[in-house]
């Protein structure tokens, strides 16, 4: 076995063994919210999907690291979209929170009678109710962009594989490599915290949204400050 | 309306469940006016009750425990190591091991420079660092290490930025065959 493919399989564990130790607790919180969000449609092909963009995102910034073989130089790059990703992440799950709750009338307020064609508008009929499947592929490739200790120690060792390689196009191709198994050891503690709290035959009472709903709101206030100090 | 049968139907508006016990149908009848129903549902089974506080428990803790736990232990006590103003030294056998990061003040994302020195008994191969936090599995993050001579190793490492905002970062030094300490350390993000 060559040194990059056990490079490969120590990441494909990493990816693993950080998803239940750490995804769950920084970003599971995002995966609840989603699939809470996804009331009676299953969760498991809109997740999927997530996962898929997020990975991408991850492949993306593998391969860029793998080409430039510098870590610092660019996360400094990247360090105002990050921010922006977790403003968006925080903002994104208020607003499906408020949505569901059914407390304020997101549709009456930014849809119906407000110039509905109105970018604002439209923007909060989109993101209070993302259910449509398709959406969740954008949704992960914006969020993979979330600032995370272990993504960034997974980027470290793509950008030192860009170091080692002498061919730009192998050290591109063994960035993207690591980042995407990296990517695939975390998606089975995501997914599942996607099942566990997607269980429809729960989701239809009521009163399990009413407290959803609180929870989504207060994680994404949760995510917003972190967003906004980091 | 009525119905050829003779009953009277009305158009129901909509279904909504108050509590997990009722729920509130809001019916139009023949005048056009809104009535409201409320009806008794089955009450959940046992076991339907005890899984729904499992779920609602699960949630909780996924989305407002766990990352609020994650963040409130206070590792500061651990912090054996000032690497903003000066070395840091460790014993490991009868081996001095000093620490040494620069540039100073230490700085998360950013390139450093790591050199370790060991005075006295040296390992069989160059020592390396891992780096990590306490109590937060960051994945695999190693320093290399090379001979400078005369028991000096240096390298290059980054420690990254952990959005939880934890400031707290632990470089374990292993020599090979000797054994392993740990410099435990605030960086400045």
């Amino acid at each position: 076995m060559s040194s990059i493919e056990v490079l490969y399989l120590t990441f494909l564990a990493t990816g693993f063994v950080v998803g239940f130790g750490h995804c769950i607790g920084m970003c599971g919180p995002i995966v609840v919210s989603f699939s809470l969000n996804l009331k009676t449609k299953g969760v498991m092909a809109p997740n999927l999907l997530y996962h898929a963009g997020r990975i991408s995102t991850y492949a993306v910034l593998g391969g860029v690291m793998g080409a430039t073989g510098s870590f610092t130089r660019i996360t400094t790059g990247i360090g105002g979209l990050q921010k922006g990703a977790m403003v968006f992440a925080g903002l994104i799950i208020i607003v499906m929170g408020l949505g569901m709750s059914g407390w304020i009338p997101l549709g009456q307020i930014f849809g119906d009678y407000c110039r509905p064609e109105g970018v604002i508008a439209r923007s909060f009929r989109k993101l209070s109710g993302i259910q449509s499947t398709a959406a969740f592929l954008p949704l992960g490739l914006v969020l993979g962009l979330l600032p995370c200790g272990p993504v960034y120690t997974a980027l470290i060792a793509a950008a030192g594989l860009g170091m080692e390689t002498q061919n730009t196009f192998k050290a591109v191709l063994s960035g993207m490599g690591l980042m995407t198994v990296f990517g695939i050891g975390t998606i089975p503690s995501l997914l599942m915290v996607a099942r566990l709290s997607g269980m429809s035959w729960l989701k239809s009472r009521e009163i399990i949204y009413k407290i959803g709903s609180i929870l989504m709101i207060g994680v994404g206030i949760y995510f917003l400050i972190r967003g906004l100090r980091f | 309306m009525l119905h050829e049968s003779g009953a009277f139907i009305c158009k129901i508006q909509g279904i909504k469940f108050s509590t997990l016990f009722y729920a509130e149908i809001k019916m139009i009848d023949s005048n056009d006016k809104t009535k409201s129903h409320f009806i008794q549902l089955r009450p959940p089974s046992r076991n339907t009750q005890l899984l729904s506080g499992v779920w609602i428990g699960m949630l909780f803790f996924i989305t407002i425990i766990f990352p609020i736990a994650a963040q409130a232990r206070d590792f500061s006590k651990m912090i054996n190591c000032d690497v903003h103003h000066g070395t840091c030294t460790q014993k490991l056998q009868d081996t001095d091991i000093i620490l040494d990061i620069s540039p100073k003040p230490v700085k998360a994302m950013t390139d450093l420079k790591f050199t370790i020195t060991l005075t006295g008994k040296q390992g069989v191969s160059e020592p390396f660092i891992d780096l990590g936090m306490p109590g937060m599995k960051m994945g695999p993050n190693r320093v290399l290490l090379k001979s400078n001579g005369k028991g000096v190793y240096s390298g290059t490492g980054t420690i990254v930025r952990c959005p939880s905002g934890k400031k707290i970062w632990k470089a374990t030094v292993i020599v090979p065959d000797m054994g392993s300490v740990e410099f435990i350390f605030d960086v400045i993000y």
